[in-house]
């Protein structure tokens, strides 16, 4: 076919024409996985928060606030809770904003930073959590104080012993409070600690390329 | 992964970037498509390259496994044909040897082939890259004889287009 001999020829002639990329350049085109790492935290996170919903869809919380007689209490955790959604529906967007921005950089620069950016995102998202927490714990134990019968018991010993009781249920409180935030923290710690070790990897090496 | 594989990855990877090039030019019309698709290879290439012992050349693997991600991977990619890809063959012409039927020849025939599907561009692709059959049933994974009909379609094809 005689076209086809003219387009090799053409397609010869012309095999040295293209802008050349540098070795900086492919450097930079192998370390674009932070895009992929920065996707991976917002899917966990999405996750994550999906899994929060499905449990608290599942425990009937509002038969229990029934139960002690608060329905006007009962108000105040929906806005609790929805403010809560609130939050990391927020934190949710500000991943998907990194990993856009990330995946879209070709500046190293540019890109260094933004991997900062998205690790103090991911730490703040971790403590707000791990506040939660413990915060909603303890909340959870006063309002159990003052407005669940079953507590009477407790509330009777107190009044019995004095301090020494008081002392005694702050203390288990502490406990309690204090073994669910560890294991929190450990669970955030490997799942986002894996992710960040890895962003931080990627910073580094760009940070060789970038002398 | 070590420093040294990366080393020599980029090291390789820049020599024999042309084939990336070629590849995209194929496959891509416009600066921004040609530098995502060669990006996308890059970093296809990278991943598999832990793979890659060196019992075939570089570049035949190199081949393979950038005209898969050409195939495979960017399919997303629009199909679209634009003016864009005319404009493009002009500045490939040197004013030198200037011939202006030949020219005229030249854009008809990269126009056309940029009408043909993925895997009929990787055909062209190999044969505008001197490959035998051999290599390129090898690079494209399909049988030397399929090549074969496959390349004969591809002219049949490229002949319908040309005068229809």
């Amino acid at each position: 076919m005689k076209e086809l001999d003219l387009l090799k020829k053409d397609w010869k002639k012309n095999e040295n024409s293209f802008q050349q990329v540098s070795e900086n350049d492919i450097y930079k085109m192998i370390h674009k996985n932070s895009s992929s790492v920065v996707r991976l935290i917002m899917i966990i996170g999405i996750i994550e928060f999906l899994f929060w919903i499905g449990i608290s869809l599942f425990s009937n919380n509002d038969e229990y606030f029934q139960k002690l007689n608060m329905d006007n209490i009962l108000l105040y955790m929906r806005i609790l809770t929805y403010a809560h959604y609130a939050i990391i529906v927020t934190f949710i967007y500000l991943f998907y904003k990194n990993y856009i921005v990330i995946s879209t950089t070709d500046s190293t620069k540019i890109l260094m930073k933004n991997i900062l950016k998205t690790r103090r995102t991911v730490n703040i998202y971790v403590w707000y959590n791990l506040g939660m927490i413990i915060f909603s714990l303890i909340l959870g134990f006063m309002l159990a104080y003052f407005y669940n019968p079953d507590f009477a018991l407790v509330k009777e010993k107190i009044e019995h012993d004095g301090i020494k009781a008081i002392l005694f249920f702050i203390g288990i409180v502490i406990a309690i409070v204090g073994v669910f935030t560890v294991i929190s923290w450990l669970f955030y710690k490997l799942l986002y600690g894996f992710l960040m070790k890895k962003l931080y990897k990627n910073y580094e090496e760009l940070k060789k390329i970038d002398l | 992964m070590s420093q040294d594989l990366e080393k020599s990855f980029v090291k390789q990877l820049k020599e024999n970037q042309n084939i990336i090039h070629k590849i995209c030019r194929l496959y891509t019309s416009g600066d921004d498509a040609h530098n995502d698709l060669f990006q996308e290879i890059t970093i296809q290439l990278w991943k598999a390259y832990p793979k890659f012992r060196g019992d075939s050349k570089f570049t035949t693997w190199a081949y393979r496994v950038a005209l898969n991600t050409a195939i495979t991977l960017y399919r997303k990619s629009t199909r679209s044909i634009s003016t864009m890809e005319f404009d493009n063959t002009k500045h490939f012409i040197k004013q030198e040897d200037y011939n202006y039927e030949e020219e005229e020849q030249i854009k008809l025939m990269y126009k056309a082939v940029y009408q043909l599907n993925d895997i009929e561009k990787a055909l062209i692709f190999m044969y505008l890259e001197d490959k035998d059959y051999e290599e390129i049933s090898e690079t494209l994974g399909i049988s030397e004889v399929n090549a074969r009909v496959k390349m004969n379609r591809i002219k049949g094809k490229l002949k319908k287009i040309l005068n229809p």
